[in-house]
């Protein structure tokens, strides 16, 4: 009857711990991504297939200790719903690294590529400061800007990357296909961790 | 003994219609379990009856003298028009009700105290204001209390669950020591029972609606009420509670259902929200003149009717 009384939100910091460790697994993907695209490793690139498996398996943890009765149930659905979108950043991050494996970066577009790449780094690690000020109770608003203003770069470049890619000769439909899934999958990453900062936003205000 | 037997129904039907105002935003939220609910309503509103119940069952007795076939008469009234009225969907309180029937009865043999009958209907008047002005307070200082000492979610969350199982136990408590009077202070008026009798009485008969017949209404208001966070439903019972508790103090049993509704729009106030439409605020209205009327009209007809029984 007062189990929460005695377990003094063991079960909720397991949530937490989990949460963090899917995130920080998310940073390691992004930076994976990146250096293998620096060094034009295809191999390095596609270790995020064994990460996105790996997040696959802590989601499920999460949501099932969420559902065994970790936080008011008013909280329940918006952390879901978090650790859900942190496991689609891990499929656009699959998505593109499928891609990749299937394809070679025209040289024009490499430099912008490793930038995105880069900028997805920066967002996933500011998007873990945001989880970590959630949970510690502190100001949220402008860890959630910062989140807005590297989304907003990696979108400035996209526009720039896709005039440069209208104007590359391709050899057949499948390669301007792929090429062009590859971009638009490498600059989602940025919407989807911006959502998810929405929805930390969302549980900080709900709970004052 | 058989004319307590309406006051005991009496008790069960309020059991199982005002815990919903206690748990039911944390049931139908799954914040608290539903059987911890009802546990903890039932045996605190035992303990709030034995404890300060006979307090408003003076005001019961004062307000006139009536024989043991006019109490089971009235307490059958009030079942009756409350039934009668939730079918028409017209908010109906206990506390008017059980009222309402003392009053035509006290019309009838010529015997109402209209001083306190004044403070009575000015303490129903009072009920939703003393509401609205608590459920403002108790928000703005707990928020405040909270912004600046726990900032941590796990902690939030834990102080949210404690406060909405404390304030549910306190709302139970209040709602057994200020409605217990109704179910069974008019046997007291009449000589049937001595005031710790009535209060055992009447609080095992609400715990006994609580504990059987509650989950329906639980889970409708809890659904129907302005959905509520945590914080905010933990401030809606805690005003609920203290507002009963005021009352109690003063001995006029009063409306729990208009004192949530009172906490409803306080919470509601401090972020400039309309928590309360028109049509609610008629319907209210309308339950407040039709409950003591109809509940007076209907004891009259009963007890003309019983001087050919009895």
């Amino acid at each position: 009857m007062f189990k929460n009384f005695f377990h003094q939100g063991k079960k909720e910091q397991a949530v937490i711990d989990k949460t963090s460790a899917h995130i920080e697994l998310l940073i390691a993907a992004c930076k994976g991504f990146h250096e293998g695209l620096i060094q034009e490793d295809k191999n390095r690139v596609l270790q995020v297939f064994h990460l996105e498996r790996e997040a696959d398996t802590i989601r499920r943890e999460i949501i099932a200790a969420i559902y065994e009765g970790a936080f008011l149930p008013y909280l329940r659905p918006n952390l879901c719903r978090f650790a859900e979108l942190v496991d689609r950043v891990f499929d656009e991050i699959e998505d593109a690294a499928n891609h990749y494996s299937e394809m070679e970066i025209p040289d024009v577009l490499k430099e912008d590529c490793v930038r995105v790449a880069f900028y997805n780094i920066r967002i996933c690690e500011m998007l873990l400061i945001c989880f970590h000020a959630l949970i510690e109770g502190n100001e949220l608003r402008e860890k959630t800007l910062a989140v807005r203003i590297y989304e907003k770069k990696i979108d400035d470049l996209k526009f720039e990357m896709k005039r440069i890619l209208w104007k590359i000769p391709v050899d057949n439909f499948w390669a301007g296909r792929i090429l062009a899934e590859f971009i638009d999958g490498l600059t989602a990453i940025s919407d989807v961790v911006e959502d998810a900062s929405d929805y930390l936003h969302i549980i900080n205000v709900s709970m004052k | 003994m058989w004319k307590i037997t309406s006051g005991i129904f009496l008790g069960w039907s309020l059991g199982a219609n005002d815990s919903a105002n206690i748990f039911g935003t944390g049931v139908a939220t799954g914040t608290v379990k539903y059987r911890t609910a009802i546990w903890l309503t039932a045996v605190f509103v035992l303990v709030g009856a034995l404890a300060e119940g006979p307090k408003c069952m003076d005001t019961i007795n004062e307000l006139s003298r009536i024989n043991p076939v006019s109490a089971f008469c009235c307490t059958l009234a009030a079942v009756i028009t409350i039934t009668a009225l939730t079918f028409l969907a017209i908010p109906a309180s206990v506390s008017q009700a059980i009222v309402g029937t003392i009053v035509g009865a006290g019309l009838l043999a010529g015997r109402v105290d209209f001083t306190l009958l004044y403070k009575v209907v000015a303490c129903w008047l009072f009920t939703p204001v003393m509401g609205i002005v608590l459920g403002y307070l108790v928000y703005r200082v707990s928020a405040s209390i909270l912004n600046h000492t726990v900032k941590s979610i796990t902690r939030r969350n834990l102080i949210y669950f404690t406060g909405i199982l404390f304030a549910g136990s306190y709302g139970a408590y209040s709602l057994g020591a200020n409605n217990v009077a109704n179910v069974t202070g008019v046997y007291v008026n009449a000589g049937l029972l001595l005031p710790l009798e009535a209060s055992a009485i009447g609080g095992i008969s609400i715990g006994l609606g609580v504990l059987t017949y509650s989950k329906k209404v639980m889970m409708t208001v809890g659904k129907g009420i302005v959905p509520l966070d945590p914080f905010s439903a933990f401030v809606v019972v805690l005003a609920e509670a203290m507002t009963l508790h005021i009352f109690t103090q003063l001995g006029v049993p009063v409306s729990s259902s208009q004192a949530v509704v009172g906490a409803v729009v306080g919470v509601g106030l401090v972020g400039g929200l309309r928590t309360i439409s028109g049509k609610m605020l008629l319907n209210i209205t309308v339950g407040w003149i039709m409950t003591p009327v109809a509940a007076g009209l209907f004891a009259v007809g009963l007890l003309v009717a019983s001087r050919f029984l009895f």
